[in-house]
């Protein structure tokens, strides 16, 4: 089978990576049916998560899985959550995906796995007072389009 | 306490027209609260929660 990444993106990628000191669990959540784009996410996360060590990945059917699903509050499929890993504790940071990253939003997988490496969400000290002081939920849905 | 998820609009059409996303990228705050047009800086996102959540 084809890969979807080519040698070039993996190389580029590879040196992204090359920093990243803590590790980073993937969670994907598929469905067999009415879901184009399952299996294509699958397997670019499956490429992506090979380049490095530091990546590991889990793959869930939304269906068969509901209880991790709820879980993990995903409802979506293709769905992913990037989490961090601390030896056997995986650390959700609120990171969520519905929809296959393709385009720009590649990028933002990319860099979302660094961000979460890193452990730091790199915001300013008063959204951070703001964000701690949270007393109620927030969602923040990004509709994004694939070009 | 806070999630941030993307949403892919072509896939989950019914969700996007439940926001009236026309414009992308969009950023629905919980549910429909607030809604955030194009990529906006942080402190910009900052006072739309602000907004909501003092109501």
């Amino acid at each position: 089978m084809a890969t979807l990444l080519n040698a070039d993106v993996v190389k580029q990628i590879e040196d992204a990576f090359a920093p990243m000191k803590e590790s980073v669990h993937i969670l994907y959540f598929g469905q067999k049916d009415n879901c184009d784009y399952c299996p294509d996410t699958q397997q670019l996360l499956e490429e992506v998560v090979a380049i490095s060590d530091k990546l590991s990945m889990e793959i869930y059917d939304l269906g068969a899985d509901a209880d991790v699903a709820e879980k993990f509050n995903v409802d979506k499929a293709p769905g992913i959550v990037i989490a961090g890993k601390d030896g056997d504790n995986v650390s959700d940071f609120g990171i969520r995906y519905a929809g296959i990253p393709s385009g720009h939003e590649f990028t933002s997988l990319i860099q979302d796995i660094l961000l979460v490496s890193g452990r730091d969400s790199g915001l300013s000290q008063e959204t951070r007072d703001f964000l701690k002081a949270l007393t109620e939920p927030v969602l923040l849905q990004v509709f994004v389009t694939p070009t | 306490m806070v999630q941030a998820e993307m949403v892919e609009a072509m896939e989950f059409q019914a969700l996007s027209s439940k926001y009236n996303v026309s414009g992308v990228p969009q950023t629905t705050i919980n549910d429909g609260a607030a809604n955030v047009v194009g990529a906006v800086p942080e402190s910009n996102m900052l006072a739309e929660l602000k907004r909501i959540m003092s109501k």
